[in-house]
């Protein structure tokens, strides 16, 4: 990333929200050339975004901005001080949400596209035309005079992309539309984005959440994690050998999967849930009551192994703020539980999902769609189209997309019910399932495919695992680690695979016998996850 | 059984017995939605219209229904009085459902001291009896707005039901799930007022109605209710009430609609065995 000739040089950018204790971007520094491609990659909060909102010059009342800028030759300038004297022009992706839903595509883009250019709508409606007409594939101008909601995210994607055109840009802001689309579709719109760079001429500026973007578009590439540079260089060089263990992360989950997917692979082995120390107030057996210790690191699973009444129900009740404690510390994603309020306390249960044995552990009075939809309708602004679209494949991928959607939860079979918790969890994407013996009450084959289910969520979606089973088998089969409780404490702990080769208690020993036709001394079913080396049952240090 | 659960009982079961009541409940209040829709077309008079020279007639020819001691067509006047007092009702029983409702439902949700407060007073409330506490609202406001008084005067019977079934529902095990997953307050507080209106809301209805309507004639009887010209059924059978034995026409068919008002609507609520299964 040469200095030289540069259309935009920004240095030591610096943005500080008012009450924030920390910056949302600290001392970041890069420079696009024209016709450069650069891409900014992390998750959501990595800095990208405020970037991106600078240049395109949103407006941002509570931001105090620090460091310079330097638009190709003129003199370098504090940054916000100014107008910037540069043509940009704002990509977002086809489900931004940023058109009215009520007006035709056409007409809004036409109108952004006129107040860019400065003339009349009609002629920027024939600029739109032409540039839909020179992207290969694109939908016809026809094909977008009509609401976004009737849009399909291809047409939409392209229409947005031609309308950014229009505006002859020297820079565009590329929100991440790619991230958005199909892998196949996202191949097109990067050969079409490039072409029009070439003929163009313009630089881009990419925010990305995943690392296959920055594959398809090559250019630079500039890592961020919780607003700091990470790592920088060609993408073609960081594509196959990254320095940092995040960017390692970025990369290696580029593959199948989303963008919330890479970040909870790069993020996997930290710690998500600590308990310290914790007594559980239960009546009686205070005096043999010892301490709980145990930590739970992101994307791994542990098991709660014990019987009905061992006291796992009640510390996963105290897990989640909602059982007070006798004694100890519950950290769970960073925040100490025991300084929230209980409004507070709600919005981190947010990243938590039930997949239980329990058949009331749904609303019956609920429609599947309502169902599913509930989560994402409570927790995000999301458009209805998006939780339509975000619902339906849920409900595809645990079979239960061929049921009308309006039955209710009360007339369904259990076995459906547990598809439909599944595909509940699905769509919360939590940071933390809790799965409490789930194939109780189901016939063999519900229990087949419930297993399979749970197995496809757990390696899908990189949630943490908290299972409770009294099953040694379920739990050889889910968990790396596992914790037997009994009396509310717990008498064993340690990997699975050495609770079931070598159990030290007796009750663990009653428990395995219990599973008859287990095979103690083999692995477990589902292999340790390569990135997630420290046990989650180790006590923290300290 | 608890009157709350008369108001508020989803998923029991119902008897063919039931469905047919039901059924027929509806059917005559919509019937009579027709007749009040088009009394000016179906009375053959328009309201408090006389005629002294057809002063009491008895049923017959000349006037289907009699007429009373003005020469007033008893059939124009019990159409028009039904218009008045089935509008008048169902504008009570608007304010008792979405007050008494909401109320209760929401009540459930409120920090623990401010809800129990609500409740005490929803409770004090209660034990007046209904119609004494219309009266009591009726002379604290203004007849023109009996009709609002007397929903206000229902309010209190709805919303302990709505509060003690939303109670019920905060204690059931999938709001557990939802509020350990972290679904808002107001979010369940939507989804059971959305649910239990949809589930109970002929039953709710069909009960607040005849409450309205058995109150707001009582006390039109009274003296403190509709404001002729604009006569509802009660005070129909109020002015009748000096010639009840010797011109028993001018009661006797006011009455009769006031009885197949309440008992429709009480047949649409057909409920009273609720039980939840």
């Amino acid at each position: 990333m040469s200095d030289a000739a540069a259309l935009l040089r920004v240095r030591g950018f610096a943005l500080k929200r008012s009450g924030d204790a920390k910056a949302e971007v600290e001392d970041l520094s890069f420079a696009i050339q024209a016709r450069e491609t650069l891409i900014l990659l992390g998750d959501a909060g990595a800095g990208a975004s405020a970037v991106m909102r600078f240049l395109a010059q949103v407006p941002d009342p509570g931001a105090t901005l620090g460091g310079t800028i330097q638009i190709r030759d003129q003199p370098e300038q504090p940054l916000g001080k100014s107008r910037l004297d540069l043509r940009t022009a704002y990509l977002p992706g086809p489900h931004a949400n940023i058109l009215n839903p009520h007006e035709s595509v056409v007409s809004q883009l036409a109108l952004v596209i006129a107040r860019k250019t400065h003339q009349p709508k009609a002629s920027a409606a024939a600029e739109l035309d032409l540039a839909l007409q020179r992207l290969p594939g694109g939908p016809s101008l026809d094909a977008l005079d009509q609401p976004p909601t009737r849009v399909a995210p291809e047409a939409l994607a392209a229409g947005l992309l031609a309308a950014a055109m229009s505006q002859t840009p020297d820079l565009l802001l590329a929100d991440d539309p790619l991230g958005q689309l199909s892998p196949a579709h996202a191949r097109a719109f990067a050969s079409a984005l490039k072409a029009e760079q070439q003929r163009l001429g313009f630089a881009i500026l990419y925010a990305a959440l995943r690392a296959d973007v920055a594959r398809l578009l090559g250019g630079n590439l500039i890592v961020l994690r919780s607003g700091r540079l990470i790592e920088e260089g060609p993408v073609s060089r960081l594509a196959t050998a990254q320095s940092h263990s995040y960017t390692q992360a970025l990369f290696r989950a580029s593959l199948p999967g989303d963008g919330l997917a890479s970040v909870r692979a790069a993020t996997r082995g930290e710690p998500l849930l600590r308990v310290q120390g914790v007594h559980l107030k239960l009546p009686g057996k205070v005096k043999d009551r010892e301490k709980i210790t145990f930590e739970l690191r992101r994307g791994a699973s542990l098991g709660l192994i014990g019987e009905i009444g061992s006291g796992r129900r009640s510390l996963t009740r105290a897990l989640l703020g909602m059982e007070p404690l006798a004694a100890g510390r519950i950290v769970f994603d960073q925040v100490d539980i025991g300084v929230l309020s209980p409004a507070m306390m709600a919005r981190l249960r947010r990243r938590v999902s039930f997949i239980t044995g329990d058949d009331d552990a749904l609303d019956p009075r609920m429609t599947i769609f309502d169902t599913v939809s509930e989560p994402l309708r409570a927790h995000l602004a999301m458009p209805r189209d998006s939780i339509a679209h975000n619902r339906d494949a849920a409900l595809k991928r645990v079979g239960l997309a061929a049921l009308p959607g309006s039955r209710t939860v009360a007339s369904l079979a259990p076995f459906d019910r547990r598809r439909l918790q599944i595909a509940r969890a699905i769509v919360s994407q939590p940071l933390l399932a809790v799965i409490d013996e789930p194939l109780h009450g189901l016939d063999a084959f519900a229990q087949s495919v419930v297993r399979d289910l749970l197995r496809n969520f757990r390696s899908n979606e990189g949630a943490a695992i908290l299972f409770i089973t009294s099953d040694f088998g379920l739990a050889r089969a889910f968990c790396e680690d596992g914790l037997v409780f009994k009396d509310s404490r717990i008498v064993e702990r340690g990997t699975m695979a050495s609770l079931l080769r070598a159990p030290q208690d007796p009750h663990t020993r009653k428990l395995l016998e219990a599973v008859a036709a287990l095979p103690v001394q083999s692995g477990t079913d589902i292999k340790p996850v390569a990135e997630d080396p420290v046990s989650s049952t180790q006590p923290p240090g300290g | 059984m608890s009157g709350s659960l008369s108001y508020f009982g989803a998923g029991r079961h119902v008897s063919n017995l039931e469905v047919v009541s039901r059924a027929a409940g509806v059917g005559g209040l919509g019937l009579l939605a027709v007749i009040v829709a088009l009394n000016n077309v179906i009375a053959r008079a328009p309201a408090g219209a006389t005629y002294i020279a057809k002063r009491l007639l008895p049923p017959g020819s000349d006037a289907v229904m009699g007429s009373d001691a003005l020469g007033r067509d008893i059939m124009s006047e019990t159409v028009h009085a039904l218009a008045v007092s089935f509008s008048s009702a169902a504008v009570s029983t608007a304010i008792a459902i979405f007050i008494g409702a909401l109320a209760g439902f929401a009540a459930v949700r409120l920090p623990l001291r401010m809800g129990a407060a609500v409740r005490v007073i929803s409770g004090i409330l209660r034990m007046i009896p209904t119609l004494f506490l219309a009266v009591v609202l009726v002379a604290l406001s203004s007849r023109e707005f009996f009709a609002i008084s007397v929903g206000l005067a229902i309010c209190p019977e709805v919303f302990n039901a709505g509060f003690d079934r939303a109670s019920s529902l905060a204690r059931s095990r999938h709001a557990m799930y939802a509020r350990a997953s972290g679904i808002p307050g107001l979010t369940l507080l939507r989804r059971d007022l959305v649910y239990e209106l949809r589930m109970n809301i002929v039953n709710v209805t069909g009960r607040a109605l005849a409450s309205s309507a058995t109150i707001l004639a009582t006390i039109s009887f009274f003296g403190f209710g509709a404001i002729p010209p604009h006569r509802d059924l009660g005070l129909l059978i109020a002015e009748a009430q000096t010639s009840y034995l010797s011109n028993w026409w001018c009661a006797l068919f006011p009455a009769l609609a006031l009885v197949v008002l309440v008992l429709c609507a009480r047949l649409a609520a057909t409920d009273d065995s609720g039980q939840p299964s």
